[in-house]
């Protein structure tokens, strides 16, 4: 998972008063996402409907959900550490029951839910919900 | 410089609101342009005292907008130097113009005709034209043109007695471009070829005679010249929209129907289906009278020394692929080696800069250009020395913040 412990990435963007702020903390945060290997970024694993590249790769494991991601766009790597931390160790179950939604835009990120074609994270919680 | 933008500012409210914390930075004009109060006005203006359906009732309110609709056309065809008025087709705007005529031609082409295009063309100006060749068995043939809009002579016989259509945009929405339209219309007319100019990024700048230009159709949107969104023209010659087949049929456009059969009505009403787009029409001739009233060619220079100066200062610094050709009169592309536009986007919105990423309309284009998109920043009259470099240093700090690879 991720260098930093989650409580800690939601600290630091509940914190950010500006949109500024957000996006300096999401370059900060997208250096701590470990990259998927060249291998990994295949077609297959690729997100649709996002318009920076996306790579989601989900195992169910001894009933958690281990979930590893990567983009070719650092703001996005920076908001999926976000979303991974929210979802680390957790079981698919759980994952479901969540409303990501409104988690992430408590941390300051509706502006990356919007349906518009440019961000495709409303993509990206729907592959990580579905079995 | 003569020219002051800042006089123009007030007539603007749009772009005096602060965008999050920071001055709103308007500079996706190529996308539309926002809208003076007059053009405003006279759409609230229509509803408060003018809102009739227009050409159908004999009352007191549908004559005054009947007369001001017919007005607006004859603002629009005085607007284009056209000879008539009857040759301004209402229409949503360029893309709704191009598939007119793409439809409306049909039936001109025979399998193994051509369709001549550019290289440069956004997807409105490419798609009708394909999908036409589809149906017809006719060739979709690119004129490739260089980024600075020039070819070789050799290219000259891409114009065959074969083309049929020829269409070309007068200036590249994805990277400025202007292009060589009055040698390519001539040597489509020796060829005997319809032609269409897409005039969707000229308008706003340029002042267009299309009597001058001599071309067989005309098609822009309103929207990126002050004008509303939901209205466009098609201009024609008489004999091109007399051989359209109209591809909307319906009310308005008819002149007497029986169960039996319909005869079409006269130019402009044949092409025009159902009840139009009345507010836009009107809101689209104030936009018209707005230019007019400038001083055109001011406006023009000013909108030139802007594109020039942003391309001169990202060009003396280094580490910018500039796609524009140097003399782009209306807006700078560029892109950043190892670092994502989008991410380049969200910074320069983070500080109130409205910019466009993304491919612009015009995938072939990007991959002619080795690229998945460009960063567009896009000038109007109304955009000030300051704004422009605002986002010069604006760039430059969000390219300092994200290039650390
Ligand atoms: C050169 C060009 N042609 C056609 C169009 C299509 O215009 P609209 O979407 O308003 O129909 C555009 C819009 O971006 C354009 O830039």
């Amino acid at each position: 998972m991720t260098n930093a412990p989650s409580l800690d990435i939601e600290h630091q963007l509940q914190a950010c008063r500006s949109k500024e702020e957000t996006f300096k903390t999401l370059v900060v945060l997208s250096k701590t996402l470990p990259r998927l290997s060249d291998d990994e970024k295949i077609e297959d694993n690729k997100v649709k409907g996002c318009e920076s590249a996306v790579w989601l790769i989900i195992e169910d494991i001894n009933d958690v959900r281990h979930i590893r991601a990567d983009s070719d766009a650092k703001l996005m790597r920076g908001v999926l550490v976000a979303l991974l931390s929210l979802v680390a160790d957790k079981s698919f179950a759980d994952i479901q029951q969540m409303d990501l939604k409104r988690e992430l835009a408590e941390l300051n990120l509706s502006s990356y839910l919007t349906s518009s074609r440019t961000n495709g994270v409303l993509a990206i919680l729907a592959q990580i919900q579905r079995p | 410089m003569a020219f002051d933008p800042s006089l123009l500012r007030p007539l603007f409210p749009i772009l005096s609101q602060p965008a999050y914390e920071h001055p709103l930075t308007y500079l996706d004009n190529a996308a539309t342009t926002q809208k003076p109060l007059a053009v405003l006005d006279a759409i609230q203006n229509y509803y408060r005292t003018g809102n009739a359906n227009v050409h159908r009732g004999a009352h007191f309110l549908s004559d005054r907008a009947t007369n001001q609709f017919e007005h607006a056309r004859h603002t629009l065809a005085h607007f284009l130097q056209a000879p008539e008025q009857s040759h301004i087709i209402w229409t949503k705007g360029a893309t709704e113009a191009i598939n007119m005529v793409a439809y409306g031609l049909e039936h001109v082409l025979a399998k193994g005709d051509e369709i001549l295009i550019t290289s440069l063309e956004h997807h409105a100006n490419l798609v009708p034209w394909q999908q036409l060749a589809f149906r017809t068995g006719a060739r979709l043939r690119v004129l490739p043109l260089t980024s600075s809009g020039e070819w070789e002579a050799e290219f000259a016989h891409y114009f065959s007695d074969r083309t049929r259509i020829f269409a070309a945009t007068q200036i590249s929405n994805a990277i400025g471009t202007t292009t060589p339209m009055q040698t390519m219309l001539d040597l489509a007319k020796q060829q005997g070829a319809f032609t269409l100019v897409d005039g969707a990024q000229a308008v706003a700048h340029y002042p267009v005679n299309v009597s001058e230009l001599d071309c067989d159709f005309y098609v822009f949107s309103g929207h990126k010249m002050y004008g509303p969104t939901g209205i466009g023209v098609l201009y024609g010659k008489q004999h091109a929209l007399e051989v359209l087949i109209p591809y909307q049929t319906g009310g308005e456009m008819v002149r007497h129907v029986s169960h039996q059969a319909t005869e079409f009505n006269v130019l402009p009403y044949r092409l025009e289906a159902g009840t139009p787009n009345i507010e836009g029409v009107i809101g689209l001739a104030a936009a018209c009278d707005f230019l007019s009233a400038q001083d055109r060619s001011a406006l023009l220079a000013w909108e030139q020394s802007l594109a020039h100066h942003v391309y001169t200062r990202l060009h003396k610094e280094g580490g910018i692929e500039l796609h524009s050709p140097e003399n782009s009169t209306t807006l700078v592309s560029l892109s950043v080696p190892n670092v994502h536009l989008l991410d380049l986007n969200a910074y320069l919105d983070s500080q109130g800069v409205a910019v466009r990423a993304g491919s612009h309309c015009a995938h072939p284009l990007m991959a002619q250009l080795g690229v998945s998109g460009t960063l567009r920043a896009s000038f109007a009259c109304y955009n000030t020395l300051k704004e422009a470099d605002r986002f010069c240093d604006v760039l430059i700090d969000a390219i300092d913040l994200l290039n650390d690879e």
